[in-house]
């Protein structure tokens, strides 16, 4: 048994956690829920062993463990399956498997043995994985799968799993729950993290809840229900998620026809997204829906096909020329390509418009004037603090998330496109996009929405457009976007008469 | 924060001089420490231009003594306004490095560190070969005067020009598109394209940047030694580095302020006096200066450890 009381850890400047308490028992899934920030990284960085608390004690099974290193935690058998990956992206698969533990036969390394052990074990977990191919090229479903099978060889007897479905497509994380199910039947403690009620119904024996660094309580599989959860995690009683956006599509916007990309990931897309109306682009992680939204805005060459803005035909070369022609991208990886982290939050969300004439006396930056600018627009995304100088990376998923939208909120565009707009955001955070969706719609923008977040695209869009290996297999209009229908799209089956053509 | 503790350090280390050797204090070594330290501070302001952008530039040593000889050679030349053509040949030749070193880093994706090393090369063969390795004598009479001797109000022109430089740098990278788009790409450059920043031509900017700057220092050290000389460079790059990084420069890039290679600069120099009138042998000196930057370096790693 894993146990953990009165956890207290302190940051520079904040209370991470603050008297924590956890328990897990071999053979359960303890699901560890709470918004952004509310200590849940933190909580589990303790228990693998990479921060030490301050206050409180840490047992497995029985015996003491406080201030133990993460070697002596993987001894004792906890491994943690992280939403980063530690996986070397040059080595091959098997490599990254048994990193640092290889097994070896007189001094040289033994890959037949660890072929065969690892084969076994995927063979066990009634998986695949091609345990030659470079890391670097696998989805990220095949890179959890590794990580996966990289703690279960190390015979981690409990494993944590830190949002492993975010950012996967629905039947990868059927994979993924299966999965951890088996190991559960096998005898193993696992600590579940994720923000998506449904995985939490179909796998939680335990809840335990934390907000703001505090413990707020564990409820029993029994109890489990939606409205409790939210309030225990909000502290507010339940939030309606998606807003009711009124449809009233107006003049076209985008139109794309035929449209392949250099890469080939995107090889025969045709859509159109009208001013007033959310469309939403559906499909599994890999079938080139993000490179969509990429190609408009320059980030991906186009070899076929053509795009028009307001019928004006383009080609876009840079994000520059994009955002001049009144087009606004937020990229899914908000780490890698949307956010300078380590300058402060007014210069994040002003980052796109330095070159708007607003600046101030003899063409320098007004930095008075900025920072309000950058205020009211944090503001209107109800952002958690309001000093405008922190750094970027001191905040938390949400947050980040809402800086970068933040900066639709500074002038006017005429198209929004938002990649994978609440990966590792919380349910309030959550809420609040949507909320920033509506408003725009309504204000008049079009608005793309490309998600492999079944739910959300589902919810949010007024019309949907499946891919299917680059290529657009559905055109779902409103009442006939049902999961069901969507799903069955994304294995490139016509889901039935109710398609309707594109050019109609 | 960083600013005071290196004042504060600075401080110490004038009292522990000054105890050392009483010379130290005196007015003569004192002028001498100011007028030598604006040499340094300048060049690493430049230093501190590319650090910003994530960047390094190996090749100032080289772009010195070249800087030192063109201008030299175009002073010696005959010319009806022989100073300023000097000191244009001498811009114009840290423009070109620049743009070269900038060039390959932003288009070709050149590793910062194997491009300048590699200038670094082509410029002191370059040097060593235009002149066979002679130093370029009689410059004309004023140059060294007005670029060097003068002192109007009492304060030597290399403190003055230096200062100015710092000012006008600082009020580039606080409120200028161009000094905040520094910043953004050096934090990161693929966030700061998506953003519609050209991070390809802010790169080449900053390295372009970086040379003339070295160059108008070389322009003033050449005044200071009256003649054009081939290893002029020198350990500069090194020092530069050093004072830019010991200054509070991070080498993540995208953090940092004109701060650094001021406060930087002075270390270094007082440093070295200090240690020249203490008869510090040499090459321990340069041991001093070596684990001074390894030290500086994981004291920044330790910072950044606690915040991430």
């Amino acid at each position: 048994m894993l146990e953990l009381n009165g956890i207290t850890k302190r940051f520079p400047g904040v209370l991470a956690l603050d008297d924590v308490q956890f328990q897990l028992k071999p053979g359960e899934i303890h699901v560890l829920f709470g918004e952004n920030g509310a200590g849940k990284s933190t909580l589990v960085n303790v228990m693998v062993g990479n921060h030490r608390p301050e206050k409180g004690s840490y047992k497995i099974d029985g015996k003491n463990m406080l201030g133990l290193s993460p070697a002596v935690a993987r001894k004792n058998g906890v491994s943690a399956v992280f939403q980063e990956f530690s996986l070397a992206p040059s080595l091959t698969v098997l490599d990254n498997i048994w990193l640092g533990r290889e097994l070896t036969k007189f001094g040289r390394i033994d890959r037949k043995r660890m072929r065969a052990l690892a084969q076994a074990k995927l063979a066990e977990m009634r998986t695949n994985l091609p345990l030659d191919a470079i890391t670097s090229t696998l989805s990220r479903a095949q890179k959890q799968q590794t990580e996966i099978v990289k703690a279960l060889l190390q015979h981690a007897r409990y494993i944590i799993f830190d949002e492993p479905t975010a950012s996967l497509a629905d039947v990868e994380v059927q994979n993924v729950l299966r999965i951890i199910k088996e190991l559960r039947d096998q005898g193993v403690g696992v600590v579940y993290i994720s923000h998506r009620m449904r995985e939490i119904r179909e796998l939680a024996e335990r809840v335990t809840v934390l907000r703001n660094g505090k413990y707020v309580g564990t409820i029993e599989q029994d109890e489990i229900e939606e409205d409790r959860l939210v309030s225990m995690m909000t502290g507010r009683s339940m939030i309606e998620l998606f807003p009711n956006v009124r449809h009233m599509p107006g003049k076209e916007v985008l139109s794309i026809s035929n449209l392949a990309t250099e890469s080939g990931g995107v090889r025969d897309v045709s859509l159109e997204v009208r001013a007033g109306e959310i469309v939403g682009l559906a499909g599994l992680v890999g079938c080139g829906k993000g490179r969509v939204g990429r190609a408009c805005f320059g980030l991906e060459s186009v070899v076929e096909g053509n795009i028009f803005l307001k019928g004006v035909p383009v080609s876009p070369r840079s994000p520059s020329q994009m955002l001049k022609s009144g087009v606004c991208y937020f990229p899914s990886d908000r780490g890698a390509e949307g956010l300078c982290l380590n300058r402060p939050i007014s210069e994040n969300i002003t980052m796109s418009d330095l070159d708007a004439p607003k600046t101030g006396k003899w063409g320098l930056i007004d930095l008075n004037r900025e920072r309000e600018r950058a205020q009211r627009a944090a503001e209107r995304l109800k952002l958690s603090t309001d000093n405008m100088g922190t750094r970027v990376e001191m905040l938390s998923g949400g947050n980040k998330q809402k800086i970068l939208l933040a900066r639709a909120l500074l002038r006017n565009f005429d198209l929004f496109i938002f990649d994978e707009p609440t990966v590792g955001v919380d349910i309030g955070a959550k809420a609040e996009i949507y909320q920033l969706m509506r408003d725009l719609t309504e204000a008049g923008a079009a608005i793309l929405v490309i998600s492999s977040d079944l739910e959300e695209v589902v919810h949010i869009s007024h019309r949907i457009y499946s891919i299917h290996e680059g290529q657009v297999v559905a055109d779902l209009r409103e009442g006939a976007k049902t999961e069901e229908r969507v799903l069955a799209s994304f294995f490139g089956k016509q889901p039935d008469t109710e398609t309707q053509e594109i050019a109609q | 924060m960083f600013e005071l503790a290196m004042v504060a350090a600075i401080l110490m280390m004038i009292v522990i001089f000054a105890i050392a050797e009483p010379q130290f204090l005196s007015l003569r070594n004192v002028s001498n420490v100011l007028t030598q330290s604006s040499y340094l501070v300048l060049l690493a302001c430049a230093q501190a231009v590319v650090i910003l952008v994530r960047g390094f530039d190996l090749s100032l040593g080289g772009t010195v003594s070249l800087v030192s000889l063109t201008a030299a050679l175009g002073m010696t030349m005959s010319g009806a306004l022989p100073i300023p053509l000097g000191i244009a040949l001498g811009v114009l030749t840290g423009l070109i490095v620049g743009l070269f070193n900038g060039f390959c880093v932003a288009w070709l994706k050149i590793n910062p560190f194997i491009v300048t090393l590699a200038t670094m090369n082509i410029l002191l063969a370059i040097s060593s070969t235009i002149t066979g390795g002679f130093p370029v004598t009689n410059l004309p009479e004023g140059f060294s005067d007005m670029l060097s001797t003068a002192a109007p109000l009492g304060v030597p022109v290399p403190v003055i020009i230096t200062a100015v430089v710092v000012f006008l740098l600082h009020l580039m990278l606080r409120r200028t598109r161009f000094g905040r788009s520094m910043f953004l790409v050096g934090s990161n450059p693929e966030a700061a394209y998506v953003a519609g920043i050209s991070s390809r031509r802010i790169l080449l900017w900053s390295y372009a940047l970086c040379s003339v700057l070295i160059a108008l220092g070389a322009i003033l050290m050449t005044a200071r030694t009256g003649s054009g000389e081939p290893n002029l460079g020198g350990a500069l790059t090194l020092q530069t580095i050093a004072a830019a990084v010991i200054g509070g420069m991070s080498l993540r890039g995208g953090e940092g302020s004109m701060a650094a290679p001021v406060l930087g600069g002075f270390f270094v120099t007082i440093l070295s006096n200090g240690m020249n009138l203490t008869r510090v042998d040499g090459y321990l000196q340069e041991v001093t200066l070596g684990v001074l930057i390894v030290a500086v370096l994981v004291l920044d790693r330790l910072r950044h450890r606690r915040t991430s």
